[in-house]
């Protein structure tokens, strides 16, 4: 790949950097990177990955915006209301860098088209608003050996963790257990959420994608990363691999085809 | 300008072997010092001469011979 004399200007703040150059540039312009989720998280992950001029970004969301989005959701405006967040989010991504080849995907994820939408990534990042939905991101890219992130907020939390399949570290159900039983913890709109913290969050899930694709730096690899911005506490807890998590031990049977993730308690 | 002079004299070395030289024209006098320590810092290259190609006053031009580390 050559970079051409407009990618040379627009990306020649990263190729200065040690960590980028042209070759890290052309690394980020030839990989494919698939977001679930275009509200509070996926707002600034996509919004930075196509400044950053990844190459391919597929996004999947089947929802509409909403007054209450707004608040959070920056790559909504108040003109994009009742209009889908693909839709939304792709005249806005499209804007702002032609180069970014954006794939929208107007569907809810589920167990049964997961492993479509997902293979061929080269990273996944999931930003929906659930924690069944995030245990199918987890269980899928498990299945398929595809890296990546997941993160969640609350209120002026938020929590952050990264799985590399490859390399067997510890995973999301690891942590946080099998929820296809039936999940009764809180959500966002009970709890209410601060607008920025998931900015925060999602920023950080797409400097974990940035660094991976350019193998750089650490990623938030069996640890959480646990971010308080009212006391302003930025902690890591180190995690291990748990010798009998359902998805990841040795032998695991194909959860994606086997669970229903409790979507009947998913709130709609 | 800054940092452009920098990214293409390292967008051109990252296409080099190790030994290899590389000659920069600049006609920016901050450049002729800032490209060779910016090189050195990202460990991509060595400085081995500076050469004022062109002294016609508010025309100048160096070359800067550097080396591929």
């Amino acid at each position: 790949m050559e970079l051409s004399e407009e990618q040379i200007e627009r990306y020649s703040r990263q190729i200065v950097l040690k960590e980028v150059g042209g070759i890290g540039q052309e690394k980020l312009l030839s990989s494919k990177i698939t977001l679930i989720g275009l509200g509070a998280l996926g707002s600034p992950v996509a919004y930075y990955l196509t400044a950053a001029g990844i190459g391919n970004l597929r996004i999947i969301d089947f929802d509409r915006v909403e007054s209450s989005n707004l608040h959070r959701q920056i790559l909504h405006y108040t003109n994009d209301i009742h209009r889908k967040k693909t839709y939304s989010a792709f005249q806005k991504l499209k804007l702002l860098n032609p180069d970014c080849d954006i794939e929208i995907i107007n569907e809810r994820i589920t167990s049964s088209n997961s492993k479509e939408l997902l293979k061929g990534s080269n990273f996944v990042i999931e930003g929906s608003d659930n924690i069944p939905t995030k245990m199918l991101t987890n269980d899928t890219c498990i299945n398929l050996g595809i890296p990546f992130t997941i993160a969640g907020v609350l209120r002026f939390h938020g929590q952050i963790i990264t799985v590399i399949p490859e390399k067997e570290t510890a995973c999301y159900r690891c942590v946080f257990g099998d929820v296809t039983i039936g999940d009764e913890r809180m959500s966002c709109s009970q709890a209410g959420v601060i607008g920025l913290i998931p900015g925060v969050m999602g920023c950080l899930e797409a400097n974990e994608a940035i660094k991976y694709i350019l193998d750089i730096g650490d990623l938030i690899i069996n640890r959480i990363l646990y971010v308080d911005l009212l006391k302003y506490s930025f902690n890591f807890i180190d995690l291990y691999k748990n010798p009998d998590c359902l998805a990841c031990k040795k032998d695991a049977i194909d959860l994606v085809e086997k669970s229903d993730y409790g979507r009947s308690n998913i709130c709609q | 300008m800054c940092p452009m002079t920098f990214v293409y004299t390292k967008l051109a070395l990252e296409k080099l072997k190790t030994g290899e030289i590389l000659e920069v024209l600049l006609d920016f006098r901050s450049a002729v010092k800032n490209v060779p320590e910016n090189c050195k810092r990202q460990s991509l290259a060595e400085l081995l001469d500076v050469r004022l190609v062109n002294p016609k006053k508010g025309a100048e031009e160096w070359e800067l011979r550097l080396k591929k580390i």
